[in-house]
């Protein structure tokens, strides 16, 4: 009976997800041709139509008031809907459900819905669905592109078969602020094998001339990157949230029972592919490669994506979409790379561990805070846990996650150096400053602490992580 | 309204563009093929589905049908009219299911005008006695309105720009229009506006926009509501909607719609309560239940023509509401007085009584200088700071109160929003103007009781020499508080002695340099603001904000005791914005009885205690006093 009585609380969760295209049934009766994409296709066809009419008639009425800045939101009691116009006249609009509580009622009345307006951040959203578009070029082209290629008739097919899949790995319950910054986290390194890595990159670009541009990642942090930023950006989100959570298990076995450890002369060999051929002995494989769209100074250009791992070091090698890859080129890379990134590999791990027994044993971070620059899209969070594909561990309660949104918001209204310090109901201090193009946000537990306390905590936090970076006091 | 099409919105968006281009209030109702065709670009004749799409159009036609009874036919409706019999306007709203469309609302209308009619040759005899107020069966409302207006007459003040809500509603020639209420609303100066503010009603039809006329904006006003109730038939409510440099707020209230687009940067949360308080202003002088009672009857009716005259009471509120901190804290400012004085001023306010009197109010310089209340009604309800600040802005907009006396029905509509009091306000110092006396009674009758009230207080004032005491008291400077970085504050306390039934103060000093250019004003009063949604935040309350930028520190804090908003020069440190803090509330404590009115007092004039004013005037107010001045 005590469960019948509890309340349950939802979280917010997606509705609706469609991109049209006004101009393309302008005229009454032919409405359903200006939608591209509609999610969830068993909506009710004058159902779509009147959702995209809503969007529609938004766009229109906002800019009566700024005709070059239309809607990016808009506020219902039960739902949020998110506007994008990422290319001329192509709309992309995501509608999310408001968490809600629903409070049980006696006497067999149904339950109360409480829809809890407020606790959508739109700057974490309009990012996610910012993302969903870059994600969808990087692997597409725009659509603009489908278009001049084959008509609608081309780009429905494509937004279907990337949508249908792409929407499914949403978790709009943990999106937080590291998904408006939505940047990258650097592997911190040492000189010297900073340049045995840029050695080895210009070593393979030298040897095989196909490669056009290279990264290289470490324990899912990059280290290197030959690609313009935002298209590393985005292409560092697909690696870390979709094909590396997906690879991990075989490589945890890979690690301990040394799965398939090949001697290559006197080399120890543990690369393979983890796009591509998942073997390169089975004669069946197939030398297919995911393609993926970069941008170039007059538009965009389309490559082969080959990520190639050993241990904890993995490497992408992009190489022009016109050249036709072979098993002989396969081969001779993973003769080429599988030695000498397993030695490099081992040898990072190695300067790695050696720098964490310096710098103290691991625990539990002292600080909880979260960076970012924009200047080079470095992130660092002390606050995640872990970001899977699937979800976002946090260690604090996500109130306290959406008070540092609050305050990245807040950072946006003025282009001005500032520090704010807040106290929550709960008595955590928040703090956040802005300086130049950096960001930094420290939560503390520490509940008696006074202003002047936390002040102070701060700027030890800054003299330890942060030495040469000012920041407004 | 609601659609059922899904190709309606659409549709109401493409008839919305070539009404833009063939509008001059004219429209002909049953052709919107005819106009469509006139204009050039349009590819699609927007009548050629059948069945819902076409319901829309004729349902926003209508919206838009009001042109069809322009303002100035009635003048001549009037002339040819003016023996109606005077029924009780309630009654003539009632629907008459016989009679031609436009009757029902022009009857109501007429009945009232010939009301007013009636009164016209007395307006020529008042203005021939001037000072003598002369009693008539007629209202008495009316003709000390036009007591007023001839006064202004007199004065040479003429008509022209002392719009009144009162004067202007009896000047039939058409009003002169604010300058801003003729702006191109297509231009891009209208679309800078910092803040936009639109009342409709639910039919869609204009009732007030702040810059731009209502005709001009009709087709906006009309796609306002297309969405409103668009997302109503969805089974939800729209709330918001936000560009990069927009945000579009919705609140519905009743048959009202109210929205607000601003590029303030204010919360959603702030906006809101704003158009709150536009609702308040209109209920206050219409009640709810009248309008209530209106629509009811009458979809579409244009209330407007209940309102006429008194846009610049909404925009004068507009105005205190951007520059004014009042309305963002919901409490009162009050002028900072020796509390001797103030004393003795209530104890003038307090002896002067009679009955039904309950509240006797005296502000100076537009900031409250003490209040007095009837017992019994504040133990039903208390006063609000809310409606203490329509009360300010009435009597600030209507430049006509600073002649003579006034007698106007007003509704408080935190205290009641269907019942009218009977406000008394006359200025005590003429010509200058700066201290307003205000007596509201239950009593409809009552003026001459209360003017002799007004007569017994400016006796005892001028024998005290409270004027010219008055006149000496001023805001204060924030040096008085002797705190180097201290730029400004606000300080509202919860901890008022005798909080029960308290009206809710706050003090504040003076903006001084840096902020003494408008735009640096309204740049603080825009931080504070930000700090205030931040700290008040539904969601996320916090309890204290300290903010860091190059121009200034802030620090925001909210206690159980009170709420503080401090603002320093910007290389403070934290040590020394709290040694600050510190000493600017040991200041307040020491000032606090000049700052505030801190026992406010009471006096009884209720004759029979249950019938207090809450639940007798609820019969009265369909006769609202408003319509009848109409």
């Amino acid at each position: 009976m005590a469960a019948v009585t509890q309340e349950k609380q939802y979280t917010p969760s997606l509705l609706s997800f469609f991109v049209y295209n006004p101009s393309f049934g302008p005229r009454e009766g032919e409405e359903e041709k200006k939608i591209l994409f509609y999610h969830p296709s068993e909506v009710e066809k004058n159902e779509k139509i009147r959702n995209v009419g809503l969007c529609e008639a938004i766009v229109q009425f906002t800019r009566t008031f700024c005709p070059t800045k239309p809607v990016k939101s808009l506020h219902t009691q039960k739902n949020r809907q998110f506007f994008f116009e990422p290319e001329d006249s192509f709309w992309i609009v995501m509608i999310v459900r408001n968490p809600m509580v629903e409070k049980p009622n006696k006497d067999g009345k149904p339950p109360t819905i409480e829809y809890q307006e407020e606790e959508v951040l739109d700057t974490v959203y309009g990012a996610v669905l910012r993302q969903c578009y870059s994600m969808y070029k990087l692997f597409n082209g725009t659509f603009g592109r489908a278009m001049e290629a084959g008509g609608v008739e081309l780009l429905i097919p494509k937004l279907e078969k990337f949508f249908y899949r792409y929407l499914q790995t949403l978790h709009l319950q943990s999106c937080d602020l590291l998904d408006v910054f939505s940047g990258i986290s650097f592997f911190p390194l040492d000189k010297m094998t900073y340049l045995k890595i840029q050695s080895f990159v210009n070593r393979v670009e030298e040897n095989l001339r196909l490669v056009k541009y290279t990264a290289f990642l470490y324990n899912d942090q990059l280290i290197w990157s030959g690609l313009e930023q935002d298209d590393m950006r985005i292409l560092y989100k697909y690696l870390t949230t979709s094909l590396f959570p997906r690879h991990s298990e075989p490589e945890l076995a890979g690690r301990d029972c040394a799965l398939r450890p090949e001697v290559s002369g006197n080399l120890l060999h543990y690369g393979r592919f983890l796009t591509g051929p998942a073997n390169l002995k089975d004669p069946e494989a197939k030398f297919r490669f995911p393609r993926i769209f970069v941008h170039t100074e007059d538009g965009s250009e389309e490559l082969h994506l080959i990520v190639y791992k050993a241990m904890s070091a993995a490497v992408c090698f992009m190489i022009s979409a016109s050249v036709e890859l072979t098993r002989d080129f396969c081969e001779r890379l993973d003769a080429l790379v599988g030695p000498q990134l397993t030695l490099l590999a081992s040898d990072i791990c190695e300067q790695f561990t050696l720098n964490r027994r310096i710098s103290g044993p691991d625990k539990e971070p002292q600080f909880k805070f979260i960076y970012f620059n924009h200047m080079n899209l470095a992130e660092k969070s002390t606050i995640h846990m872990r970001k899977t594909a699937s979800v976002s561990l946090t260690s604090v309660h996500p109130d306290l996650m959406k008070i540092l949104g609050d305050i990245n918001c807040d950072f946006a209204r003025v282009d001005e150096d500032e520090e704010v310090i807040v106290k929550a109901m709960t008595d955590y201090w928040v703090v956040g400053k802005k300086s130049d193009q950096r960001e930094l946000y420290v939560i503390l537990n520490q509940k008696n602490a006074n202003l002047i306390e936390v002040n102070e905590e701060v700027k030890r936090l800054c003299a330890t992580q942060f030495n040469n970076i000012f920041f407004l006091d | 309204m609601i659609f059922n099409s899904a190709c309606t919105l659409t549709g109401l968006l493409k008839f919305r563009r070539y009404n833009k281009y063939n509008w001059d209030g004219n429209m002909e109702r049953d052709n919107p093929q005819q106009e469509g065709a006139e204009e050039l670009n349009i590819c699609d004749q927007p009548t050629e589905s059948p069945g819902a799409y076409a319901d829309t159009l004729a349902t926003s036609l209508s919206l838009l049908g009001n042109h069809m009874f322009p303002y100035h036919g009635e003048v001549v409706d009037r002339d040819g009219k003016t023996s109606v019999s005077t029924e009780d306007p309630a009654e003539t709203l009632l629907p008459d299911p016989t009679a031609v469309e436009r009757t029902p609302t022009l009857e109501a209308e007429l009945n009232q005008k010939a009301d007013t009619e009636r009164q016209e040759p007395e307006d020529i005899d008042l203005s021939a006695q001037s000072d003598e107020v002369v009693l008539t069966e007629a209202s008495e409302e009316f003709v000390v309105t036009m007591l007023a207006r001839s006064k202004l007459e007199e004065q040479g003040v003429g008509t022209e720009g002392t719009s009144s809500l009162l004067s202007e509603s009896i000047i039939e020639e058409a009003p002169p229009l604010q300058s801003h209420r003729d702006e191109d609303v297509t231009a891009e100066s209208w679309r800078q506006h910092r803040k936009h503010v639109f009342v409709l009603s639910e039919a869609g039809k204009p009732i007030y926009s702040r810059y731009g006329s209502e005709e001009a904006l009709s087709s906006t006003m009309g796609v306002m509501m297309a969405l409103v109730s668009f997302v109503q038939s969805g089974d939800n409510m729209i709330r918001s909607v936000y560009s990069e440099e927009h945000t579009v707020v919705f609140l519905q209230k009743g048959p009202l719609v109210l929205v607000c687009v601003a590029n303030s940067r204010q919360s959603e949360q702030q906006l809101r309560a704003e158009l709150l308080y536009v609702y308040y202003q209109i209920i206050s002088m219409l009640t709810q239940a009248s309008i209530a009672r209106i629509f009811e009857h009458k979809k579409n009716y244009d209330l407007r023509r209940l309102l006429a005259g008194s846009e610049k009471i909404l925009d004068g509120l507009l105005d205190l509401v951007d520059w004014d901190p009042s309305f963002l804290l919901a409490a009162v400012h009050c002028l900072p007085l020796p509390s001797s004085l103030r004393d003795s001023l209530s104890q003038i306010l307090q002896k002067a009584i009679t009955p039904n009197l309950v509240f006797s109010i005296l502000i100076a310089k537009n900031q409250l200088v003490t209040i007095v209340q009837e017992k019994t009604v504040i133990e039903d309800a208390r006063l609000e700071p809310a409606d203490v600040h329509l009360l300010l802005n009435l009597i600030s907009a209507s430049s006509a109160f600073q002649a003579g006396e006034i007698w106007t029905p007003i509704c408080l509509p935190l205290f009641n929003p269907d019942c009218y009091f009977y406000a008394y306000i006359s200025y005590l110092d003429p010509p200058e103007c700066t201290v307003c006396l205000l007596l509201l009674s239950t009593d409809k009758e009552a003026f001459y009781a209360v003017a002799e009230c007004k007569r017994r207080i400016e006796e005892a004032m001028v024998a005290q020499n409270s004027l010219s005491l008055i006149a000496k008291a001023q805001s204060y400077s924030v040096s008085q508080v002797g705190v180097s970085d201290l730029r400004h504050f606000m300080y509202k306390p919860f901890d008022v002695p005798d909080n029960h039934r308290q009206l809710t103060q706050f003090t504040s000093p003076e903006m001084e340099a840096p902020y003494s250019s408008d735009e640096e004003k309204m740049r603080l009063l825009d931080l504070y603001r930000y700090m205030h949604s931040r700290i008040h935040s539904s969601s996320r309350p916090l309890k204290l904000i300290y903010h860091v930028a190059e121009r200034e520190t802030l620090l925001a804090w909210v206690t159980s005791k009170f709420e503080l908003y401090t603002c320093f020069s910007p290389l403070v440190t934290k040590a020394c914005a709290i040694t600050a803090i510190t000493k600017l509330l040991r200041w307040i404590k020491k000032e606090e009885d000049r700052l505030f009115i801190r026992y406010p007092p009471k006096y009884s004039t209720t004759p029979n205690p249950s019938k207090s004013s809450r639940k007798s005037e609820q019969q009265d107010s369909t006769d609202n006093g408003f319509m009848s001045l109409l």
